[in-house]
């Protein structure tokens, strides 16, 4: 998601081809062709510029909606809905299953359609699997110099990432299991309770709110492309 | 007017052997900068930089070219055909049509004859969007206070939408 405003003009973009499974829109006052996943022009006249990103989190609607009430939300058109066009419920598992086209001296650390989640902290960037995340959340782990935590949503689908530093202090945060719908988590340090927008919700350290890190949800196949020098996330020996 | 176009049609037959090869080398060339795009950059295939970069200049220009070749041609076949045989009228119609389907192939977007855009994009509240269902995934943005969901379903087929949230133009990718 992008600012469409470059230098001060407002761009209007439409779709205009792909490259590597990844597609171009085309700004119409220009013609500035742009990557959508890095917000880059690669061809035309405003070519190297970079858009700016839009902070934006992908989330279930339930939880969105429990989170934002007042909130508007995209309507289908109602002629593609109606020639059943959109996306079915079960698309994520079909998309997953397509082929992927490429080289030979690709980085194979992971199989190309992993979905991951792409972090990119001081200039660094770490894939995690979503897998591993459901497997354990959530995630305490170090980018550079930064203390991050990846959070799993108690839909065990929606994603958010921290900076786990509050006024200096580096925290440490478990999951409480409980009688719970929504997720409760407990800082360590102060047993202070927060939940999955990272606010504290009581304790010590209530009303506090932990520095949001984008996550970028990908397949490794595209996130190694625009990240070449990328970590990958390893669980270890346990 | 005629009289212009007798003079300009009359051609000797060394340079009515001429006009035709130029004719058929335009036509073929107006093909070639129409199509090579659309192979280059079909998904499922793998882009280079060079590759991206030959599709965006043949899509910028072609346009403009296919216009120019087809005003030339148009001129080059009105002489051919005075005084052209059966046989070689038809060759010039088989060779026309598709520079005119080029022409007009290269004033389309086909990427939106796949997915539709949606250039007047409505919304609805979230109390009342009883076409997501709690387990469909949203893109969310909050600026400014104004928050706004994204179906991914929706934004799987249109790719992107443009809004203003918050004050602010933006674009909704996916």
């Amino acid at each position: 998601m992008w600012e469409s405003t470059v230098d001060g003009r407002v761009l209007h973009f439409r779709l205009a081809g792909i490259n590597n499974q990844n597609f171009i829109m085309r700004d119409e006052e220009t013609g500035t062709w742009w990557q959508q996943v890095s917000g880059k022009a690669v061809n035309g006249p405003l070519k190297g510029k970079q858009l700016k990103r839009v902070f934006h989190d992908e989330l279930s609607f339930a939880i969105w909606r429990g989170e934002a009430p007042n909130g508007r939300v995209l309507r289908p058109d109602e002629k593609i809905a109606a020639a059943n066009d959109y996306a079915p419920a079960d698309w994520e598992a079909r998309v997953g299953k397509m082929r992927v086209v490429e080289g030979t001296d690709v980085d194979q650390r992971l199989a190309p359609r992993t979905l991951v989640l792409g972090l990119e902290v001081d200039g660094k960037s770490k894939a995690y699997p979503l897998q591993a995340l459901r497997n354990q959340s959530p995630i305490m782990d170090m980018i550079g110099s930064t203390p991050i935590m990846l959070l799993l949503g108690h839909d065990k689908r929606s994603v958010r990432a921290f900076d786990r530093r509050v006024d200096g202090r580096r925290l440490e945060f478990f999951e409480q299991i409980g009688e719970h719908t929504m997720l409760h988590l407990v800082d360590g340090e102060t047993n202070s309770t927060w939940n999955f927008e990272g606010k504290a919700t009581s304790g010590l350290l209530a009303g506090k709110q932990l520095q949001k890190i984008f996550v970028l949800e990908d397949y490794w196949f595209d996130w190694r492309i625009y990240h070449p020098d990328t970590a990958v996330y390893d669980i270890g020996p346990r | 007017m005629p009289d212009v176009l007798t003079r300009f049609c009359n051609w000797t037959n060394a340079n009515r052997k001429l006009v035709w090869l130029a004719v058929f080398v335009l036509a073929v060339a107006v093909l070639a900068i129409v199509l090579t795009p659309v192979f280059l950059i079909a998904p499922f295939k793998g882009q280079t930089p060079r590759t991206m970069q030959f599709s965006f200049v043949m899509r910028r220009w072609s346009p403009l070219l296919t216009l120019i070749v087809s005003a030339l041609l148009l001129a080059f076949s009105v002489g051919l055909w005075r005084g052209g045989r059966w046989w070689s009228r038809a060759f010039l119609v088989i060779l026309l049509l598709p520079v005119f389907a080029a022409t007009w192939m290269a004033r389309q977007n086909h990427f939106e004859w796949m997915f539709n855009p949606l250039p007047n994009p409505a919304y609805a509240k979230s109390s009342e969007a009883s076409f997501v269902d709690n387990d469909d995934r949203v893109l969310a943005v909050t600026i400014g206070g104004e928050s706004v969901a994204y179906p991914i379903r929706i934004m799987a087929y249109h790719h992107l939408v443009q809004d203003t949230v918050g004050g602010t133009p933006i674009v909704a990718t996916y």
